[in-house]
């Protein structure tokens, strides 16, 4: 069950935004069919590369890692991003369990 | 999200305070939501739907809005009554499934700290337990000493308060006698009706871990339920 109260994302941002890090907050904000992560679940990634926490079953982590890369570079406040169901025979991105999700990325300024 | 606002939302889950996190996925504008509190100006029109969403314990984008809410609920408060055995298999299932958990029971070398590190322990009769601590509808009652001596006061104050689940341990046999005497007691049917007992789904199982995962599915099933 999940209780927001354990999640421990937020108290990771604030410490990297004390070390002097640019944050992004990655949060599930909608999702379709069988995805592994309910909604409300959250990922941060910093300046570095560094992530924590999850949006996935690892599915697309990594795609959500070069958005929030974007977002820091290009100093856009937010976004929003879609995945969907992958093609297994190409070399994409996307959810192999066959569900879809929506993620809000924000920058922590 | 604004420096300002994580701050705040770390301070308010440190105290347990429930609260939502609200965005509006427009414009990016984001601020904290609390049932008792005045609502952010920039939020107002949806005040009606937020706090819906809110009551529905719901993370989710509002109908026909582009308004996010993340709610902040506290988890079940479980109480086990008896640090018996099965308790101490109960007690690992319901950490990792995020229940909050107490212990009630008077008999000192039952309950305690070696036995059950980093637990609530309450070295008490149940009335006077319960005067410890704040139970209520996010309150769920597992009587497991089998001792009406010990479990029914528990069970009478579960009863009274409307704790979101209440089960008893005991064989039909002792069910039927327990409800007998609660009956005596005073309470009608359909709350007597409201304890599951003998406790737990019917998995087959007789040892401690099995009974305490049967014990522990219930209540799950039943948070799902509501």
């Amino acid at each position: 069950m999940k209780n927001s109260f354990d999640e421990k994302i937020l108290e990771e941002a604030k410490d990297w935004i004390f070390a002097k890090r640019n944050v992004v907050l990655a949060t599930v904000i909608q999702t379709w069919g069988s995805s592994p992560r309910q909604v409300g679940s959250r990922m941060i990634v910093n300046d570095k590369g560094d992530f924590s926490g999850s949006v996935s079953g690892g599915c697309v982590e990594t795609a959500v890692v070069r958005e929030c890369l974007g977002l820091i570079k290009e100093n856009k406040p937010f976004k929003k991003i879609e995945f969907r169901v992958s093609n297994e025979s190409a070399w994409e991105v996307g959810l192999a369990c066959g569900g879809e999700i929506a993620i809000f990325l924000e920058q922590i300024n | 999200m604004k420096k300002q606002l994580l701050k705040e939302i770390i301070e308010k889950k440190e105290k347990k305070i429930e609260f939502a996190i609200i965005t509006d996925l427009e414009n990016g504008e984001s601020c904290v939501f609390e049932k008792e509190k005045p609502i952010d100006k920039n939020f107002e029109k949806y005040k009606e739907k937020i706090i819906s969403q809110f009551d529905k314990k719901k993370n989710g984008i509002i109908d026909g809005t582009n308004i996010f809410v993340e709610t902040y609920i506290r988890p079940i408060n479980v109480i086990i009554v008896g640090a018996v055995h099965i308790a101490q298999y109960l007690v690992n299932f319901a950490k990792s499934l995020n229940f909050e958990i107490s212990i009630i029971d008077p008999r000192g070398y039952f309950a305690s700290e070696q036995r059950f590190p980093n637990i609530k322990i309450i070295n008490k009769w149940p009335k006077e337990a319960f005067e410890e601590i704040k139970t209520d509808q996010n309150t769920a009652l597992i009587a497991l000493t089998h001792d009406p001596k010990i479990d029914d006061p528990a069970l009478q104050h579960a009863l009274k308060n409307k704790f979101f689940y209440i089960g008893a341990l005991g064989s039909k046999k002792t069910h039927a006698n327990r409800c007998a005497r609660l009956k005596e007691a005073g309470f009608n049917d359909a709350q007597i009706n409201k304890i599951f007992g003998p406790i737990g789904i019917k998995l087959g199982g007789k040892s401690a871990p099995e009974i305490a995962l049967s014990i522990i599915a219930q209540l799950v099933s039943e948070v799902y339920k509501k």
